[in-house]
């Protein structure tokens, strides 16, 4: 084992966790740029929450699953923190208290990372970043429609061509839910077979639960109901409650609003989409891109969360996770800019060429200056092998000699700055 | 190499062309013959030696891959369906869909001993000794019955195990017995009965949504007939 491999060993990242250099950190903060850019535009305000909460704030509603994957750890005076795995609850503590006074809707979004205590599937990191958008404050299809066309907006923004998000309604199963009277176990195991679009599952908990004819029809339809528009109609013909029938009327005045908005076509309604977070109330939805199996951004209504920490607020989010995007994107065939400087300089100590240099860096360039006392020659092969364009070496008397495609030419720093304008 | 190349490039970008991942051994044969029935059967390479093959459709490919690794290509993405049966799937725990069972590859998942051993509840034994390829299953099992067991991990010829007194029990595939009774072994408890299920991955199923919904649609029909 080599003396470098070795080193690696001694001094291992745990599990879940990356370091990123070069073209990914570039890549990474960029997305970020170009989606907070995005959300800014939509009228949508930074909040930055902090890493770590006391636990029992993260946990409340997180639902169990979620916090049984947090990280947790105990303050000095015994109380016990967690780091945040989710920027929605911050986001929904912060408004409930702080911001309780201010005129609805509000408008925010975050990014972030988020801490899970995952066991390792697939495209899941333990700290990975999350880009969100919460619009608190209103309870429409409008909201949930604007919610919606953001989303669409950002994964254009971040690069994805061609995407899908399937669009689930959690009122609509919560409403068919209730009309059957089982232990949570079986309600749990009916879930999970109608997210796992299992037929032989369902019918087989059915049973077990002795659900009556027409329940039985509506449960076991939930798996097919899915696909354009037309779901909603064949949906109308499983309900069986008021709650189910106002479900569908939502999802009606949104096809309607998501239609104005052009962007139907990147809309799958799934009924059977019951799955999500545990504090959604309405619609729910995630996103789906060529190269990566897992989603890449998922959100929907939480009515009922913002209650919890104060005055209680209708609200509709969506994350996007970052990672797997820059992922997805890179499997897409995403071309990265190039880290290579646009010139290397040889220059000493001569205050003219440094105050050129200076002067070119304000304007953007990404200018080296060579610290090591190396020639023209042994910059020139470095420019080659990193793909940099230009060195220049400093010749004394406002002169320097410039390399480039065209071969070695020597040039006033004057004519230096103004052939560098074109660059 | 070319091939494989252009597979996981056209897989991405083709919404039509769907990949699919195939159990070798066990299930294969019956697998074949059924897609064969429904209109996608296997076309084999030149040499036999080939992973990736091409099927009588031009859009379905198939990919051959060892029975446990086929929840992890379909969960990945690297393939947009797969068959694995029941009692594998189980065990891997993978975020995947479970759109249609299929009818072959029935077995029983089982816990077996001694066929001498004395008839008396699992749920006594202290902490029994179990060789298993189905640490998941088995941990799960015993667990439920508040029996803490030795999990003993084993890749093949799980029904040794007694014999050589590594273990107490077993818990493996029972198809018609014969190989316990070989063994002197007998059949305790069924956890779980098993046969194919076809797999899908959650980003394919909406992004092939027509491609897969028309395999799916053949597949259930052939059932039908």
């Amino acid at each position: 084992m080599s003396l470098e491999s070795s080193r690696h060993a001694q001094w291992p990242l745990p599990q879940g966790v990356v370091d990123l250099v070069y073209a990914d950190a570039v890549n990474k903060r960029g997305l970020e740029t170009a989606l907070r850019a995005c959300f800014h535009a939509w009228s949508y305000d930074e909040l930055i929450s902090p890493t770590f909460e006391y636990a029992d704030t993260l946990a409340s509603e997180a639902g169990t699953q979620l916090a049984e994957e947090m990280y947790r750890f105990t303050d000095r005076d015994g109380r016990t923190l967690a780091l945040r795995p989710d920027l929605t609850i911050p986001a929904a503590r912060v408004v409930a208290t702080r911001l309780a006074d201010q005129p609805m809707p509000l408008r925010l979004f975050y990014v972030g990372s988020v801490f899970r205590y995952e066991a390792p599937q697939a495209g899941r990191q333990r700290e990975f970043t999350q880009a969100g958008v919460e619009l608190i404050g209103a309870g429409t299809p409008a909201a949930d429609a604007e919610l919606l066309a953001l989303t669409v907006e950002a994964l254009q923004a971040a690069g994805l061509g061609q995407f899908q998000l399937a669009l689930g309604q959690m009122a609509f199963f919560r409403g068919l839910l209730a009309e059957l009277e089982a232990p949570a176990p079986v309600l749990s195991a009916l879930q999970s077979a109608i997210d796992r679009k299992n037929p032989a599952d369902l019918a087989a908990v059915l049973d077990q639960a002795t659900a009556s004819e027409p329940l039985r029809r509506a449960f076991s339809a939930l798996p097919q109901l899915n696909g354009g528009p037309q779901v909603l109609q064949q949906g109308r013909a499983v309900c069986v409650n008021p709650a189910m029938q106002a479900a569908l009327h939502w999802l009606d005045a949104l096809v309607e609003l998501l239609a104005a908005y052009g962007i139907v076509h990147h809309i799958t309604f799934d009924l059977g989409e019951t799955r999500g977070m545990a504090y959604y109330t309405g619609i729910t939805f995630k996103g789906y891109t060529p190269g990566l199996g897992s989603s890449v951004c998922s959100g929907g209504r939480y009515d009922d969360l913002v209650g919890h920490f104060g005055r209680p607020q209708p609200a509709v989010g969506c994350a996007l996770w970052v990672d797997r995007i820059l992922l997805a994107r890179q499997r897409q065939g995403w071309q990265p800019a190039s880290l290579a400087p646009d010139l290397l300089w040889t220059a000493g100590a001569c205050s003219d060429c440094l105050r050129l240099l200076l002067s070119l860096r304000r304007r953007g360039l990404r200018v080296e200056l060579d610290v090591t006392g190396a020639d023209l020659e042994a910059l020139s092969r470095r420019a080659t092998s990193q793909g940099t364009p230009y060195v220049v070496e400093c010749r004394g008397a406002g002169a320097v000699a410039l390399r480039s495609q065209q071969g070695t030419r020597r040039l006033t720093l004057d004519e230096l700055a103004a052939e560098a304008a074109a660059w | 190499m070319v091939d494989v190349l252009e597979l996981a490039a056209g897989n991405r970008t083709d919404s039509g062309q769907l990949v699919i991942a195939l159990p070798k051994g066990r299930l294969l044969d019956e697998a074949r013959a059924y897609l064969e029935r429904a209109g996608f059967g296997l076309r084999d390479g030149e040499n036999g030696r080939q992973l990736v093959l091409p099927s009588a459709a031009a859009h379905v490919r198939y990919v051959l891959a060892k029975p446990s690794d086929v929840p992890v290509y379909v969960e990945y993405g690297a393939c947009d369906l797969g068959i694995a049966g029941l009692d594998v799937l189980r065990e891997a725990q993978r975020d995947l869909l479970e759109p249609l069972l299929l009818p072959f590859g029935h077995c029983r998942l089982s816990v077996a001993g001694p066929a001498g051993r004395a008839d008396r509840p699992l749920r006594l034994e202290p902490n029994p000794r179990v060789a298993t390829k189905f640490p998941r299953l088995t941990e799960a099992f015993f667990r439920a019955r508040g029996v803490s067991a030795e999990i003993i991990e084993l890749s093949g010829s799980v029904e040794l195990a007694p014999l050589v007194d590594l273990a107490d029990l077993i818990v493996d595939l029972v198809q018609s017995g014969q190989t316990l009774a070989d063994n002197g072994l007998a059949e305790l408890r069924v956890i779980l009965h098993s046969q194919a299920v076809l797999v899908a991955n959650r980003a394919a199923w909406r992004l092939k949504a027509e491609a897969i919904s028309g395999f799916v649609a053949k597949l259930r029909r052939t059932i039908e007939e």
